[in-house]
């Protein structure tokens, strides 16, 4: 079916988030929707799949205008869609997630009829090379089989319009192309396509027409075979973009820090690093690549001490840590950029201030051991706020109200105001616009520069391969290979991230 | 170990600290359970001269009794030789043995000695205790499936001590006013039917109060839970001193009356436990087993429970959470109002001040531990109601221990289960969170 949206506005309080936006994608095309973070392309999908109601616009189906008041409107005109974030009960089995909201019943109770729906996921799943256990409990599968089981629920809603919000973001990039192989499938059997995505490689590859996004308005439609990733990006962000960051040689000195065999569990008890062995030296960068969910996140969390190792060691500079409190591990010169802001790196509930003293509260001039002094920490935020080009309306806003990207300035602002001689920055620029990204990392290579240790863990390969002098890849707990940064390419660590070694 | 001699340790995998604390607490776990044997073996001694007399009733309450005589230093011995079975299985098996499973075959004898020990020779209708199970039980179950049906649609129902109130009080004065107004001639199932009524839609107006102060206001559902529960102490309070106190007719409704299970009520001994029993414990039996098959088995129970797992994932797919949310929590109302209505149409006769007495958040500890699952809730009510009715009958028979300790037998036995369970079991993921639709 042919989709179109037409003049789509849609209001938030204070955002403009869709302003007058047109998409339009033929039957059996597939449409690129690309976009920085904060477009808008999710709230024009929302608006598209009944969740949000447009403020103006019209949407049209094979040129029939439609209105959706509700979800359900959207499913029987025949659009699915697979959110940015996974719509899946967690405790429920792949045949109930499909399932809901569209089940088959027997009996005057409504009782669920498992089996037809059963046998249903199982044709579906086979028809299009899926691949899914039906009775598997949605928890326990990896995210990109979780992905397939959004795809199913789409298939079973008999889906022409099928729209895939950010799908790629926790995929390996074997995963992707097997998702892009299912994608052109389903497009040659006639379905239409919405593929979005902040990632140039992929809108490039997969999509038949790519419209580009940028605060809220269309930017540009343009035709893949023409259009090169410079021009998209400059398309995307309104200027032109340093698709590589720019740094001198590293020069490597001493090592900073070594992991040497390290087991660290994660919260329901299993191994998730499994015997890591690793250096990082002063005066260079390490980035570590790997999808979501191996081990990472711990890997991080037992370094700078906020989980319990359970055996191996940890060494900065020589001195063991492995026992270490965060306080102390910090004290060595160790700043934490951690992976979810919001949760770990700033209180939002705090102003900007407050969140700039949150590792030095306890220390002169910020406190006497009694009181805070609140002059002094005024002072110290109005400098921090300068430097590190934080904009904030005060810095006596909460920090919870400031974007992403700014939000991120002030964890990068506090955690580099101490003695840096370790930098642990994990998924450092997630969420953020082009701006700030290039902003952090051009910090990052700074604190190198200044003979710090980096170790920068990040999910997006074109980061990994952007700001790493040397890049190590753990899959499953493990590092499954070190790769100088010059010998590094998108193929092969993306190999080594898909298991493939 | 010496490097000379190298052992069957050495070669050993290493185990994770994990893996070694699991078998540290494994063995002090089986070294406790032996020596608790032991100590009820010690008990056994000294009371092996104690009798410990329990009689049933075979055909009816109140009708001939089967007698057992034996000794408390017997049931000792039995609580002792399988404790201690228990601890050697414990360290023989490691961290692989089921020792909860274990707890659950050694508790009740530890519970007979004990009963036994405090009655002291005193002879016990071991009967009442267990009918009087039951029925302590059907309210609280009642109770447990309202909590774990607003639980399981995301919303947090702490009010079920104000629903039970305020049912018991409409019910009284509801079935009261009927029967004042029909007269003395009619029949009195007529006037507790009508109380039934009241208390329900009492506890249908409560509920909603609730569920539109959590989701149309969006007011923290336990802070709102505990205004209504404060809130309907403070309103029966009042009724019951300035209206209910002076105006005695208003509060002297028809009791409810125990009836006979067809066939089942004939079973020798246990007919007279189970099956002549209040109208509220088959009730909560059907709505158990309804409740169970409709929550797991049918597209509602799908429903309802995505709503309190992952609303998102319910609203996107264009199912309505909220009127979900709504919904359970009138049928919740229901449920908590009518057992409300137990308190005073069966078991006092007459609406008293607080008379619920906390039974609404025992209902809540039975969803913790009966896991959100009707029927094991309805397992959970059972302990609790055993607790009540060992008190019940421990303070008639006028036992050796001071009043004050024994009332709060079934207080304490609430606060040891669910500090056994809490944490290891998982309740639905959103409860208590308020859901925007779009
Ligand atoms: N429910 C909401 N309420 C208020 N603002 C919102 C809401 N959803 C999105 N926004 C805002 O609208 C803008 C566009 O967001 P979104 O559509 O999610 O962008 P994208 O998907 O392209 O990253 C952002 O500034 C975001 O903060
Ligand atoms: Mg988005």
């Amino acid at each position: 079916m042919r989709l179109e949206l037409r003049d789509i506005t849609k209001r938030f309080p204070g955002v403009l988030a869709n302003d007058r936006i047109s998409i339009s994608a033929d039957r059996g095309q597939v449409l690129g929707l690309l976009g920085e973070n904060g477009a808008g392309k999710s709230t024009l999908m929302n608006i598209l799949s009944g969740l949000y109601k447009p403020d103006s616009g019209e949407i049209l189906i094979d040129e029939t205008p439609r209105t959706f008041t509700d979800p359900r409107q959207a499913i029987e005109a025949g659009i699915g869609m697979v959110h940015q974030h996974f719509q899946l009960v967690p405790v429920f089995d792949v045949v109930e997630a499909v399932a809901l909201g569209a089940e088959s019943v027997s009996g005057p109770l409504g009782s669920f009829d498992r089996k037809t729906a059963r046998a249903r996921v199982l044709e579906l799943s086979q028809q299009y090379r899926l691949n899914v256990n039906p009775d598997a409990k949605i928890e326990d599968l990896p995210v990109g089989v979780r992905q397939r089981v959004e795809i199913l629920k789409a298939l079973y809603r008999k889906s022409d319009i099928l729209v895939l919000d950010e799908p790629s973001a926790v995929l390996t990039p074997f995963e992707t192309e097997e998702l892009f192989g299912i994608i052109r499938g389903l497009a040659k059997d006639g379905t239409t396509i919405i593929f979005i995505t902040h990632k140039l490689n992929e809108v490039l590859e997969v999509a038949d027409k790519i419209t580009v996004l940028r605060r809220g308005r269309v930017a540009g439609t343009v035709d893949p075979k023409e259009a090169t990733r410079e021009r998209l990006a400059n398309l995307m962000v309104g200027r032109d973009v340093e698709l590589t960051v720019a740094k001198g040689p590293a020069q490597p000195r001493d090592v900073v820090l070594e992991l040497s065999d390290l087991h660290v569990r994660d919260d329901r008890g299993h191994m998730a690093v499994n015997g890591v062995a690793l250096q990082i030296r002063a005066g260079e960068i390490l980035a570590l690549a790997g999808v979501q969910g191996n081990g990472q996140t711990e890997l991080v969390e037992a370094i700078v001490g906020l989980r319990a190792v359970d055996s191996g060691d940890i060494t900065i500079d020589g001195k063991s840590v492995t026992k270490s409190t965060p306080r102390q591990i910090a004290d060595l010169g160790v700043a934490h950029v951690p992976e979810d802001r919001n949760r770990d790196g700033l209180i939002g509930a705090m102003t900007v201030a407050e969140n700039f003293i949150l590792d030095t509260y306890h220390r002169e001039p910020y406190s006497n051991g009694i009181r805070l002094n609140r002059q002094a920490i005024d002072e110290r935020a109005a400098v921090a706020v300068k430097d590190y080009d934080v904009r904030t309306p005060s810095i006596h806003t909460y920090a919870g109200s400031l974007s992403g990207g700014n939000q991120q300035k002030v964890v990068v602002a506090r955690e580099f105001s101490r003695p840096v001689r370790l930098v642990i920055a994990a998924q450092p620029t997630r969420g953020l616009d082009v701006g700030s990204i290039e902003y952090i990392h051009k910090r990052m290579v700074e604190q190198r520069d200044q003979g710090a240790a980096v170790l920068i863990v990040s999910t997006e390969l074109d980061e990994v391969l952007a700001v790493g002098d040397r890049v190590a890849v753990m899959q499953g707990g493990e590092i499954v290979g070190v790769v100088d940064g010059d010998d590094a390419t998108y193929e092969k660590v993306g190999m080594l991230m898909g298991g493939v070694h | 170990m010496t490097a000379a001699s190298p052992t069957f340790e050495e070669v050993r995998p290493e185990l994770s600290a994990a893996e070694r604390a699991a078998i540290r607490s494994a063995r002090i776990r089986g070294v406790v359970m032996a020596a608790l044997g032991l100590f009820a073996l010690q008990f056994a001694i000294q009371t092996m001269d104690v009798a410990a007399t329990f009689s049933f009733w075979v055909d009816k309450q109140g009708g001939n009794t089967f007698t057992i005589a034996t000794q408390v230093g017997v049931l000792w011995l039995l609580a002792g030789v399988v404790t201690g079975v228990a601890g050697v299985i414990q360290l023989v098996r490691g961290p692989s043995f089921q020792w909860r499973r274990a707890l659950l075959i050694v508790i009740p004898f530890w519970v007979a000695a004990t009963f036994a020990g405090l009655l002291a020779g005193k002879p016990a209708n071991v009967t009442i205790v267990f009918a009087g199970t039951l029925t302590y039980a059907a309210p609280i179950s009642l109770g447990a499936f309202a909590g774990i049906l607003a639980e399981r649609s995301g919303i947090n129902n702490i009010a079920i001590e104000g629903k039970f109130l305020m049912g018991a009080c409409a019910a009284s004065v509801v079935a009261s006013v009927t029967m004042l107004a029909l007269g003395p001639a009619a029949n009195p199932t007529i006037g507790v039917l009508a109380g039934v009524l009241a208390a329900a839609v009492t506890g249908i107006l409560v509920s909603l109060l609730l569920a539109w102060l959590g989701i149309r206001w969006r007011v923290d559902q336990i802070i709102a839970g505990i205004v209504i529960n404060i809130g309907a102490v403070g309103i029966t309070n009042f009724l019951f001193l300035r209206i209910l106190t002076k105006q005695t007719e208003l509060n002297t409704p028809p009791t409810v009356e125990n009836i006979q299970v067809p066939v089942l009520s004939q079973i020798p001994i246990l007919g007279p436990i189970a099956f002549q029993g209040s109208p509220y414990l088959y009730f909560a039996v059907i709505v158990m087993a309804a409740f169970a098959y409709m929550l797991f088995r049918t597209r509602w129970g799908l429903r309802l429970r995505a709503s309190g797992e992952k609303p998102s994932a319910a609203g996107t797919v264009g199912i309505d959470v909220i009127k979900i949310r709504y919904r359970a929590m009138i049928v919740a109302g229901i449920l908590a109002g009518i057992a409300g209505s137990s308190f005073s149409l069966a078991s006092a006769g007459s609406f008293q001040m607080q008379m619920s007495a906390g039974r609404g958040f025992i209902a809540l500890a039975a969803v913790i531990f009966g896991a959100w699952n009707p029927i094991y809730a309805f397992g959970a009510a059972m302990v609790f109601g055993f607790a009540d009715a060992s008190q019940a009958l421990l303070s008639v028979l006028g036992v050796d221990v001071p009043p004050q300790l024994l009332n709060s037998i079934p207080y304490l036995v609430t606060i040891i289960v669910v500090a056994g369970v809490v944490g290891r079991v998982r309740g639905p993921a959103a409860a208590g969170q308020p859901y925007d639709q779009g």
